[in-house]
């Protein structure tokens, strides 16, 4: 093979005129992590509503969320996130669909909501699955002591479902993570795109996509970290 | 006597009782083992009228009435699958029921006019599995629904929570978690909870069904304080000790229909069914 080490690479400055190939890097590695949060709240709560409502005894709610979750969760992350970028605003009225496409942040902004709403589908299956595992009596309890429904959900079952539910929640939420690379496809600068751009501009393919993997495995190394540490703390005294 | 500290009666006001309900001034001082029969002056606390439910084509209550005074021990048993769970769990709205009416206290259950959260805070009721809340600690246990429901402060929910654990003999456990406790610790935890709402009715689904046989004692013996307290109790139970010694009356269930409803006495004298003799014969032999 005939090709040219140079690991010093990241200390070189970019082409982009401002700072080195690191920092363009380190930039990525800025965006993926803020796309993954800022994508997560919203998959966490509404996965958690859609995962509520179905296990409510109407039957139009469990409807609608087996509807949402079937269908997110059936098109592929590619596709939802052409569709959010290049489809959903010329559906929308000229006017409202022009603002979106001149947002300052546009391929941010659709990256979290995309996101958001797909990983919502793979919650919500999850806190579905909690709360179903919880024994039934667990609910009547709280209505007999005269909790409403709600009352019900946020003081007895949620915090019992999301404690057994914590280590899926933790692989959707690193899968989250990794998901963000498909937002480059729409133009986000995240992680990955910029790997492809030092790649572009420098030949050094190895060195660029080494440092990148390095820094993902660091992410996902400091996420379980973290969730370990959160499991221990919310675990209840006496159980196991 | 009992392990478990409980006023004695004719002390002070029972708590148990001690009930916003504007007719509980003046209430007797001692235990009111004898209530007034149902159809004496005043309402029924608990009033089952015709009441009949189905699950899809299956019918598992068939034209249920009875009724329970205020101060009244009603001990249901009957073979499983009779119903006993699905018609005390009506009298809380825990399960709809398609025709008849329950009244509790003067309240309809099936009406669309009733807050169902307010009157089921007043009924108590215990679970066969107890059913404590397992990521809370006991004292937060009892407080849960005080706060939420009743709109008691923090420091008066823990007040009245503190009150209860030491009835109940377990003020040593307020700050443990109900994975660190026995059953039988939990059983009576769980009444604590339920009594902690001020409740003018308890309801109990085999409380001791779930226990080590070491265990049932301590629970039957806070059941026996609360029915000496003059707690209108109606209790699912296959322990016909406790029924000898504290209930007024016994209804015998087979098949959804309540087929025996007699005075204690006459009951275990001379049940006048066949299946209520068949069932007691089995038992008993025990
Ligand atoms: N949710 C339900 N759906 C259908 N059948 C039920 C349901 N709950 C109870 N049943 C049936 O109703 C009957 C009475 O149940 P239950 O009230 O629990 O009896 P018991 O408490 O006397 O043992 C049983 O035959 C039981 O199988
Ligand atoms: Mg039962």
């Amino acid at each position: 093979m005939n090709y040219n080490w140079n690991w010093g690479i990241y200390f070189e400055p970019s082409p982009e005129g401002v700072g080195t190939y690191a920092d363009m890097l380190l930039s990525g590695l800025q965006w993926t992590v803020a796309t993954a949060l800022s994508s997560w709240v919203i998959a966490f709560f509404l996965g958690s509503l859609i995962g509520v409502m179905r296990t409510l005894p109407s039957k139009a709610a469990q409807a609608f969320g087996t509807a949402y979750v079937e269908l997110f969760r059936n098109i592929p992350l590619l596709v939802q996130m052409f569709l959010w970028y290049f489809v959903v605003p010329e559906l929308l009225p000229e006017s409202l669909g022009t603002r979106l496409k001149q947002l300052p942040n546009a391929p941010f902004v659709t990256a979290v909501v995309c996101l958001g709403l797909f990983t919502a589908s793979r919650v919500a299956e999850q806190v579905r699955a909690g709360i179903q595992a919880l024994p039934r009596g667990q609910g009547m309890a709280g209505t007999a002591l005269g909790l409403t429904v709600a009352q019900t959900y946020r003081h007895v079952l949620l915090p019992n479902a999301y404690r057994i539910i914590l280590p899926p929640l933790t692989s959707e939420f690193l899968n989250n993570l990794k998901n963000t690379s498909v937002a480059l496809t729409i133009g986000l600068l995240e992680l990955t795109a910029r790997a492809r751009a030092m790649q572009e501009f420098s030949f050094q393919v190895f060195e660029a996509f080494t440092a990148a993997t390095i820094l993902y495995v660091l992410i996902n190394v400091v996420v379980i970290v973290l969730a370990t540490w959160l499991e221990r703390t919310v675990a209840v005294p006496g159980t196991r | 006597m009992t392990s478990t500290p409980m006023p004695a009666p004719g002390a002070a006001k029972p708590v148990a009782t001690a009930v916003q309900a504007p007719e509980d001034e003046g209430l007797q001082t001692g235990p009111l083992v004898t209530p007034p029969p149902a159809t004496a002056a005043g309402v029924p606390m608990i009033a089952i009228d015709a009441i009949s439910k189905w699950y899809g084509s299956f019918q598992v209550l068939t034209d249920c009435t009875t009724q329970i005074a205020k101060g009244e021990v009603v001990v249901v048993c009957g073979p499983s699958g009779s119903g006993k769970s699905t018609l005390i769990k009506c009298v809380n709205a825990l399960e709809p029921f398609q025709s008849g009416q329950i009244t509790v206290d003067g309240t309809r259950v099936k009406d669309k006019a009733t807050n169902l959260p307010k009157l089921r805070s007043r009924v108590g009721m215990v679970f066969q599995h107890f059913e404590l809340f397992p990521h809370l600690s006991i004292i937060e246990n009892l407080t849960l629904a005080q706060r939420k429901v009743l709109g008691r402060s923090s420091d008066d929910a823990k007040t009245r929570g503190r009150d209860l654990l030491a009835r109940v003999g377990l003020s040593a456990h307020s700050e443990k978690y109900p994975g660190q406790l026995s059953g039988g610790q939990q059983q009576r935890v769980a009444i604590a909870r339920a009594l902690a709402m001020n409740p003018v009715v308890m309801l109990f689904d085999e409380p001791t069904s779930a226990l080590d046989p070491e265990m049932v004692g301590e629970v039957l013996d806070v059941m026996v304080e609360l029915a000496r307290d003059g707690m209108t109790m109606m209790v699912v139970t296959h322990e016909m000790g406790f029924a000898r010694k504290v209930a007024d009356r016994v209804i015998f269930m087979d098949k959804g229909e309540i087929v025996e409803d007699a005075k204690k006495d006459d009951f275990f004298g001379k049940p006048r069914s066949e299946r209520a003799q068949h069932f007691l014969s089995k038992i008993l032999q025990h």
